[in-house]
């Protein structure tokens, strides 16, 4: 379904990317070496050793000396999928965050259209508008949880006792957090976009005097595919990963209907002292996104210029 | 009516959407103002209007949290990253857009992968390899603060490298090859075509990067001693020792958290110009 | 880097010196610390956040003056970030040279083998074995040839009463016993103040209770490496304290979302009758609050619920071991240095103006004598003498876990007014089996 509303489109103004064979000469590829060899030293040496971790049985009693821990395969991979709240959690963290994700596409766009124009105290909308970004996730959780707990002003307008923190309700108190915190995100990419959208395009459009939202429709989101499906990626895995939010808000151990990915891999490393079971678990959850992820990418075709 | 041309909402439609969001978003805010200067217990009790005034907790804070040396962090950590990892940003993606080689496609694919990494996963690993490179420098590398900005660094590359690979695509590459016909190096084009144009992007890579150094707790928690200790850490050392023995002081908790997201708001307003100003550099003009 | 270097240095100088006799080895005052810096880890203290700071001065001033040495203090924030940064520094060999551990983290600490254990050579440097009470001893090792912790503070938990309400029902002292306890509670329980203010949201509270009704009934939870939350003491303990909210109806309702410091509040505000598992640095919140001198401290119940007298294999704990323990890390490079500052924070003159600053009781004999004669104190010191230490297991920390998820799984059926056995029944099945799943990987 997504697939298609990111379709890139058939035609573009301008014609970026590479054209195709004069530039193999003089390519300036040490200008990757920086980023590279942050990404590699920080990012992909640490993951093998996450990598590694995964194949050994770490805990509190073989930690000192990490290396030495026992290898055990893929025992921790077996016991992660069968004895483990792990496909239970899964289920969780993909669930509330393909919602919240699908959830934040209308609300940060209509934000990024809305305020497109310019007025009066655009500037302070705008900020505010970011605010709930800007908030660590750790403020954001105590701030909701303070709003949310039993005695607390939800609760006091509502006039009823919900129990917003645990039980089927937290789900959806997750959800609607998640979303408050998340969808500036979307709104700043969707703005950026419609700003790189030049102005014969609206000068055309207006000409022509479509309505509004025909205007939207066939002029506007077509340009706005690319980085509209950028940032449904980037806010899905956002969400995913998402720690302190759930951990702040639900605290651990986490009731049964918010126990997310993050959470559960955390308490089974740095409370469980399971740390090769974590990382089997982290390492089979990144597999599982991977694959969506690779498809969904392969669909969207992110350089419309390779074959 | 060239300011019409812009709008893309009819005019109450317009109004409906900033208003709703409006109360979506400054609700919360608005309660964490209240309660920063209303009665400890009346917040407990579930209060969302203030009976009193506590100004004071503002007063307070300064010396209950550690918050004048723990903005200082935040602000050289966060903006020596936010500032790098725009430049390295642009830089790698400058090549990916412009150019065609080997592995540039898995390059592609693997920044968006890597983001999909849980930092729980990393945080061990991460803090294993500063262990090791303080025994090979010789001198201490965790709980400094370079530790904390190699690792955001590193961190926000993935993101700061999609921005503005977003956004190279969308300028004409006639420029910058114009300019290399006439002999200009890589690094002249860089430096004297793509970074100027570029401004929007770089300012919304620049603003994500600032923001994933001032809100981690997770990796900053770990990595950094009190010398070093960023905001985020701060609050979250304050908020959680609240949870034994004390009543709950969750007014200067709601004032330091303000303080908290001040500068980072502020900047944004002050960078709105650099987003708007730029905002036909895309576009041919 | 700066201390690196003088590591390094110094390290090379006693190794040019080496055993040329005059490594230090008689008194600590034999110590030369000039250049070097010890980095301690020890809680944030948000009660008296000024006076920790101050604190931190004067203990580096001290200690200055005794080695030449300087003290850095680190702190953390909450028992989770203390565990993760053990861990880290497990993991990597590099973190602080003393820690400062709640009591029921010495086993893990112990199991990763990665702290001092203290020989008599090293008991000797901290003046020895006898200079603290024995009681606080018991949880520093898996026995005494093993010990790992050094007690600095103990925090044993006792139960205040609002003594006004108390008095205005006609009861004249809290009940020994857990039904004592409730029927007590009911009593006291009528519009908006309730018997009990108990913090089901904690993440650490719910366990001491579990614990405690459990070993009073004589089950201790683990023995021998076998986890006994099947055993229906336990099932009792659990339906004794989610009853009291769910069907007893003593405790405020909005108790579902509190932690610790929440249910102190609601005690302040004189809205509950007794406050269980609070320790003695409660005392300055709540003289403070609007109960300020109209409440007392008691010891919690000893008798198990259900009972009218302690059973014979009962356990009359009255709270955990609770309080500090220091452990000095292997990894450290001022290994004597190290001790000489654990005896330093574990002297009468420190220990008993610790305690008048921070309300934390004495772990060194001699200033835990002085203050027995206090009569405020009786109940606390009382309740010190009578605490059991939790299992020493590496594996305890999950054990805790264990129970504590049992009360969150719980907490969403609380409000329907019942409690479904067969779902507690379930629920508990799964702490036995995570626990005993831990317990078989122990060492």
């Amino acid at each position: 379904m997504a697939i298609e509303t990111v379709a890139p489109p058939a035609a573009r103004d301008s014609n970026p990317g590479p054209p195709p064979r004069r530039r193999n000469r003089n390519r300036p590829l040490w200008m990757l070496a920086p980023g590279g060899i942050l990404l590699v030293l920080v990012i992909l040496v640490p993951l093998g050793v996450a990598l590694t971790v995964s194949l050994l049985d770490l805990d509190q009693y073989t930690l000192r000396e990490w290396t030495g821990a026992p290898f055990i395969a893929f025992d921790n991979y077996v016991e992660a999928v069968t004895d483990t709240a792990l496909p239970h959690a899964i289920w969780v963290s993909v669930g509330y965050s393909a919602l919240v994700t699908v959830a934040t596409l209308p609300v940060g766009l209509a934000a990024a259209l809305a305020t497109q124009q310019r007025f009066k105290g655009r500037a302070l909308v705008r900020s505010a508008f970011l605010i709930p970004y800007v908030l660590p996730a750790f403020v954001v959780g105590t701030v909701w949880r303070t709003i949310l707990m039993p005695a607390g002003p939800a609760n006091s307008v509502l006039g009823e006792q919900h129990l917003w923190l645990n039980g089927p309700n937290s789900y959806w108190t997750l959800v609607v957090v998640q979303l408050w915190t998340s969808w500036p995100l979307l709104y700043l990419l969707a703005a950026s976009g419609l700003q790189s959208i030049s102005e014969e395009v609206h000068e055309a459009a207006a000409l022509d005097g479509a309505a509004w939202w025909a205007k939207l429709r066939y002029v506007i989101f077509p340009h706005l595919r690319g980085v509209l499906a950028l940032a449904l990626i980037i806010a899905f895995l956002h969400n995913l990963n998402s720690f302190t939010l759930p951990y702040v808000l639900f605290g651990v151990p986490a009731p049964h209907d918010v126990e997310v990915l993050p959470v559960l891999t955390y308490v089974e490393s740095f409370q469980n002292f399971r740390f090769g079971l974590s990382a089997a678990m982290a390492v089979l959850s990144l597999v599982l996104v991977a694959i969506p992820l690779s498809v969904y990418l392969r669909a969207v075709r992110l350089n419309q210029h390779e074959n | 009516m060239r300011t019409d041309v812009q709008r893309l909402l009819p005019r109450w439609v317009q109004a409906a959407v900033i208003a709703v969001l409006l109360v979506f978003v400054m609700t919360p805010v608005l309660y964490m103002l209240f309660a920063s200067v209303n009665d400890d217990l009346e917040v407990a009790r579930g209060a969302f209007w203030p009976t009193s005034l506590h100004l004071d907790n503002y007063a307070k804070i300064w010396s209950t949290v550690e918050l004048g040396a723990g903005l200082a962090n935040s602000v050289v950590v966060a903006g020596s990253v936010a500032l790098v990892s725009a430049l390295v940003a642009v830089a790698t993606a400058y090549v990916l857009v412009r150019f065609q080689f080997l592995g540039r496609g898995l390059i592609l694919r693997g920044l968006l992968a890597l983001q999909s990494i849980p930092g729980t996963l990393m945080l061990l690993p991460v803090f294993v390899l500063f262990a090791n490179l303080s025994a090979v420098l010789g001198m201490q590398v965790i709980g400094t603060r370079w530790a904390l900005f190699v690792t955001y660094l590193t961190f926000a590359l993935p993101f700061s490298t999609w921005v503005m690979v977003t956004y190279l695509r969308g300028l004409p590459a006639e420029l910058d090859e114009a300019a290399r016909l006439d002999g200009a190096s890589s690094w002249r084009i860089l430096r004297s075509i793509i970074i100027p144009l570029s401004w929007p992007g770089l300012v919304v890579a620049s603003i994500f990067a600032f923001l994933l150094g001032w809100n981690d707790v997770l990796f900053a928690s770990v990595m950094t001693n009190p010398d070093s200790r960023t905001v985020a850490v701060a609050l979250q050392v304050f908020g959680a020792t609240q949870e034994g023995g004390a009543i709950p002081i969750y007014g200067q908790l709601m004032a330091s958290a303000l303080i908290c997201a001040l500068p980072v708001v502020v900047l944004y307003l002050v960078f709105q110009r650099f987003l708007v100003g730029g905002l036909t550099a895309g576009g041919v003009k | 880097m700066r201390r690196i270097i003088a590591i390094v240095t110094t390290s090379l100088l006693l190794a040019a010196c080496g055993n040329s006799g005059d490594s230090p080895k008689t008194e600590e005052t034999g110590l030369n610390g000039a250049g070097k810096t010890l980095n301690v880890l020890v809680q944030a203290n948000t009660i008296y956040p000024d006076q920790q700071r101050a604190w931190f001065t004067e203990i580096n001033d001290k200690f200055k003056a005794q080695t030449g040495a300087e003290v850095k203090f680190e702190t953390f924030a909450s028992p989770n970030d203390e565990l993760t940064k053990i861990q880290t520094s497990v993991l990597s060999g590099q973190g602080p040279d003393i820690y400062s551990l709640g009591t029921t983290f010495t086993p893990t600490a112990y199991a990763t083998g990665a702290f001092l254990e203290l020989k008599d050579d090293d008991w000797k440097k901290l003046g020895g074995k006898d200079a603290f009470l024995p009681a606080t001893l018991g949880i520093s090792g898996p026995d005494a040839e093993h010990q790992v912790g050094i007690p600095f503070t103990s925090r044993p938990f006792v139960m205040a009463y609002n003594t006004d309400l108390l008095k205005a029902a006609g009861i004249d002292k809290p009940a020994d016993s857990w039904d004592g306890l409730l029927e007590q509670a009911k009593k006291l329980t009528s519009g908006g103040t309730y018997g009990l203010a108990v913090a089901y949201a904690d993440g650490f509270d719910p366990w001491k209770f579990i614990w405690a009704m459990s070993v009073q009934a004589g089950n201790p939870l683990v023995k021998d490496k076998k986890a006994s939350l099947s055993d229906p003491s336990t099932l009792k303990a659990y339906q004794t304290y989610l009853g009291w909210l769910a069907t007893d109806k003593v405790v405020n309702p909005a108790a579902v979302g509190w932690k610790n410091a929440q249910a102190i509040a609601d005690f302040g505000a004189g809205k509950a009758a007794f406050l269980p598992m609070v320790s003695a640095t409660s005392k300055v919140t709540l003289d403070k609050s609007a109960v300020a001198g109209k409440y007392a401290y008691a010891i919690m119940p000893t008798i198990p619920p259900g009972q009218t007298s302690k059973p014979g294999n009962g356990v009359g704990a009255t709270s955990i071991l609770s309080g500090d323990n220091l452990v000095v890390a292997k990894y450290t490079k001022n290994k004597d240095l190290a001790l000489a500052l654990v005896k330093l924070l574990t002297s009468p003159e420190q220990q008993e103006s610790y305690y008048k600053t921070f309300g934390e009781l004495p772990t060194n004999a001699t200033a835990a004598k002085k203050l027995q004669s206090d009569p405020a104190l009786a109940p606390i010191i009382d309740s010190a003498s009578k605490a059991s230490g939790t299992p020493f297991n590496g594996a305890w920390s999950q054990v805790q876990l264990a129970l504590v998820n049992v009360v969150v799984q719980s907490i969403p059926a609380l409000k329907d007014g019942k409690l479904d056995e067969a779902k507690l029944k379930a629920l508990i099945a799964d702490g036995q089996k995570a626990a005993q799943d831990a317990l078989d990987k122990s060492k």
